[in-house]
């Protein structure tokens, strides 16, 4: 009975938890849409068993103590005593959304328990047992009573074989409040002599009473891994306990106050259980050294690759050792192999970054409903392309962007179901999520056939707040691209929604930073559609090489549009010393990226340079280089980590000669040059 | 763990004058410092031998480790002793012990000192 440090298990635990939650929600709005399917009653049932036994093992006493209740309720839908209905749907998605708080707060050593989570275990408590019906004990055997338990419990024989250890419960029961053993006796049963006793065997048998405000559903936490093990019964103590009693917990020190639970009013938490759980989840910062659950195909995959390249390195290796010039081609061939193995080998270890969207998507279902109904919209979610697959920290920042492009789009795309009428269309909008794969970009797109974006709403606001000034013409991208400025809303009332000092210039910002871009197309009374375009990877850009003067730049090919020479007479000169030249329907200014980063000998002529268009956010600009020198993949190295943070530079990298190339950020240097045409 | 459990016997006419003379066989136990579990079937034997005597004096002062199968076996050899018409003393008790002893409400059972809980 060595002790196990348990802790080491506490991560597997959270993230299991999490995916057990994660099944709940989507099982219980499958239930709520009409599915009569009775594996996703189990499904539910089984993943709050798992949640509450681990929860239990753990020592997280109020997470399994709160699951205990759900799993009571959940036992009664399952064994078809009670019928599955909207209301009990709602009381069990917020308690999904409660266990999500106490898990993270457990992981973060956080207290656990609060007025909001109790008043919730309360009411999940009154539900069980068909106490509404009256049929059951009355309230007073389930939630928390101040005179305490009778607690009678005697041992089966093998209870110390399975592992469990009455001294250990006892201890736990001392945190609940104050234990009393009343009698300890051995069973009727038990061997007569010493002789005949088999010390692995339990003969004991207790009366107890725990006197405090513990709850029975803390108990059954407690009892909860004996089931089987012992014959158990649980009164409720009416007065305190018998004088003939072995106080034990006079000596130990009590960690949990009993007052505790029901210390802070119900009232305050009332605000917050109105906002959408997805809504008011704040945001899963990667954790440290966070973990990565990798599909077994990937690994396997890998050391296909792994073993291949020891191939190709031991072919190489005898040829080097005695090379004659015959050798030359089989040499050439090999090299050729070795690349190809590198590169699937590098594909194979991206792969294992990779997770399918899915894990952000699956938030939407419940995040719809929860704003259906609070904003009195009906709204069909058509999701595609769940398993397109993303790099994991992408995926982890992706989350809130669009959570909150979602819920714009029904908050402010979507009509009211009278309104829809009213103009011909059904009462019910659609919202599209889409995920696809383009080139080496992840395009997730959100459309809704709503009303599309109010272009007199938004030019009349964008006046009032001087990003415009009257009288200016603008194009319908322009007009689009006002709604991503800063404190840009044009909200005729604030809602819990909005207001919340999101805006989508930080969706902007926030897809941005991770190497994409996000623009919106709309149409007047058929719809809004964003589209956010990300790299499929953070660690590797693809890249053309370019030559400024001696050094080398690396612009992102996701950024690029086209590249041309042009000729002097096709450059305007502008007020305030810029160039623009005309292409496609447009004038765009040039940067000559050698006066933006100071690089000496470059091409000076136009004409002797190449012109390579890049955009960014649907703004372009022509940066003028000497020369296209090649396209690679690029493995980005932070430049803030090793020098500092430099405008217009993203990030280095090294090249095959072992040089150091600079990767050109697209959005600062077009941001640069907006600054300069400004100037 | 066996190494370091010790079982004397002294008689009446043990001529030692350190310990009081009783008219019976009188055994001293000195319980391990980890009495759980995995110690059980040995110390089961030691006790089974030591039950032979008319008074057990049994040493807890070293015992650091405690589980309930170790003080239900205490437990079933007080009861095997007073059957048999022996008695048990206490020389020595750990707060281990002790406190293990009264969580389980046995101290009076064991007939642990009641110094044992201060």
């Amino acid at each position: 009975m060595s002790a196990v440090d348990l802790t080491q298990f506490h991560k597997t635990f959270f993230e299991e938890s999490q995916e057990g939650l994660d099944a709940m929600e989507s099982a219980l709005l499958a239930l709520d849409s009409g599915s009569t399917d009775t594996e996703l009653v189990h499904t539910i049932f089984r993943s709050a068993h798992s949640i509450k036994g681990g929860a239990a093992t753990f020592g997280f006493v109020d997470v399994a103590a709160f699951t205990h209740v759900a799993e009571s309720l959940l036992e009664e839908v399952r064994s078809g005593r009670r019928p599955v209905e909207p209301p009990l749907v709602d009381v069990l998605l917020r308690s999904v959304d409660c266990l999500r708080v106490m898990l993270r707060r457990s992981s973060a050593g956080q207290p656990v328990a609060d007025a909001e989570s109790e008043e919730l275990r309360a009411e999940l408590a009154s539900l069980v047992s068909g106490q509404d019906e009256g049929v059951q004990p009355p309230p007073a055997e389930s939630v928390s009573t101040s005179a305490g338990w009778r607690i009678d419990f005697a041992a089966l024989p093998h209870l110390l074989q399975t592992g469990n250890d009455p001294l250990r419960l006892f201890r736990e029961l001392q945190q609940l409040g104050q234990l009393d053993v009343i009698r300890a006796f051995i069973v009727d049963g038990a061997p007569a002599t010493l002789a005949e006793v088999d010390p692995t065997l339990c003969y004991l048998g207790w009366e107890l009473h725990l006197q405090g405000a513990a709850s029975r559903s803390d108990l059954d936490a407690v009892f909860d891994w004996l089931d089987g093990d012992c014959v158990l019964e649980i009164h409720p103590l009416s007065t305190g306990g018998s004088a003939e009693t072995e106080n034990v917990s006079s000596s130990s020190p009590v960690a949990t106050d009993p007052s505790r639970r029901d210390a802070s009013p119900p009232g305050i938490v009332k605000v917050a259980t109105d906002i959408p759980a997805a809504v008011r989840e704040t945001p899963i910062a990667p954790a440290e050294g966070s973990s990565i659950r990798v599909d077994i195909d990937k690994i396997d995959a890998l050391i296909n690759m792994m073993g291949e390249l020891v191939i190709t390195q031991s072919m190489l290796s005898e040829i080097g050792e005695n090379f004659q010039q015959s050798q030359l081609e089989v040499l050439r061939e090999g090299l050729v192999q070795l690349e190809r193995n590198t590169r699937e080998l590098q594909e194979s270890v991206m792969r294992i970054r990779m997770l399918p969207i899915a894990s952000i998507f699956n938030r939407f279902p419940r995040l719809v409903r929860d704003l259906e109904r609070k904003l009195g919209k009906q709204v069909k979610l058509e999701l595609q392309g769940e398993h397109t697959e993303l790099d994991k920290t992408v995926l982890e920042k992706i989350g809130d962007p669009l959570v909150h492009l979602v819920r714009n789009a029904i908050d402010h795309g979507l009509e009211s179901p009278s309104r829809r009428k009213a103009v011909g269309k059904s009462e019910t909008g659609t919202l599209k999520l889409n995920a696809y794969h383009e080139g080496s970009n992840i395009v997730v797109q959100i459309s809704d056939d709503g009303a599309g974006l109010n272009r007199d709403a938004i030019t009349a606001k964008a006046l009032q707040n001087g990003l415009i000034s009257s009288g200016q013409e603008l194009s319908d991208a322009e007009v689009a691209d006002l709604i991503f400025q800063p404190g840009f809303s044009t909200a005729a009332q604030a809602t819990d929604l909005s207001g919340r000092g999101v805006g989508m210039d930080v969706v902007r910002r926030n897809v941005r930073d991770l190497g994409g871009s996000v623009s919106v197309r709309s149409v007047s009374g058929k719809g809004s559609t964003f589209t956010i375009a990300l790299p499929l990877t953070l660690a590797i850009v693809d890249g053309l090489v370019t030559a400024v003067g001696g050094e080398r730049y690396i612009v992102p090919l996701i950024s690029i549009v086209e590249s041309l020479r042009l000729k002097a007479s096709d450059v305007r000169k502008v007020a305030g010393g810029g160039e623009v030249f005309h292409f496609r329907d447009a004038y765009l200014p040039i940067m000559r990226l050698h006066r933006s980063f100071a690089c000496h000998e470059a091409v000076m002529d136009i004409e002797r340079g190449i012109v390579v268009v890049v955009e960014e956010d649907g703004r372009r600009v022509g940066l003028l280089v000497d020369d296209l020198l090649g396209q690679q993949q690029a493995v980005v190295k932070s430049l803030e980590a090793h020098y500092r943070r430099v405008q217009g530079i993203s990030g280095a990298t090294i090249l095959s000669d072992g040089s150091v190339a600079l990767i050109v950020d697209v959005g600062g240097v077009v941001h640069m040059g907006r600054q300069s045409k400004a100037a | 763990m066996a190494g370091r459990r010790a079982v004397k016997r002294r008689s009446a006419n043990t001529a030692s004058g350190e310990e009081r003379a009783s008219p019976e066989a009188e055994t001293a136990v000195l319980l391990p410092a980890d009495c759980r579990m995995a110690s059980q079937t040995a110390l089961k034997e030691t006790l089974l031998q030591a039950a032979e005597a008319q008074i057990v004096v049994l040493n807890g002062g070293e015992v650091e480790r405690v589980d309930t199968a170790f003080l239900q076996l205490l437990m079933l050899f007080r009861r095997e002793l007073e059957t048999r018409g022996g008695s048990l003393k206490w020389h020595g008790v750990s707060e281990a012990l002790a406190e293990g002893a009264a969580l389980l409400g046995l101290t009076r059972i064991l007939d642990l000192p009641a110094a044992a809980l201060a």
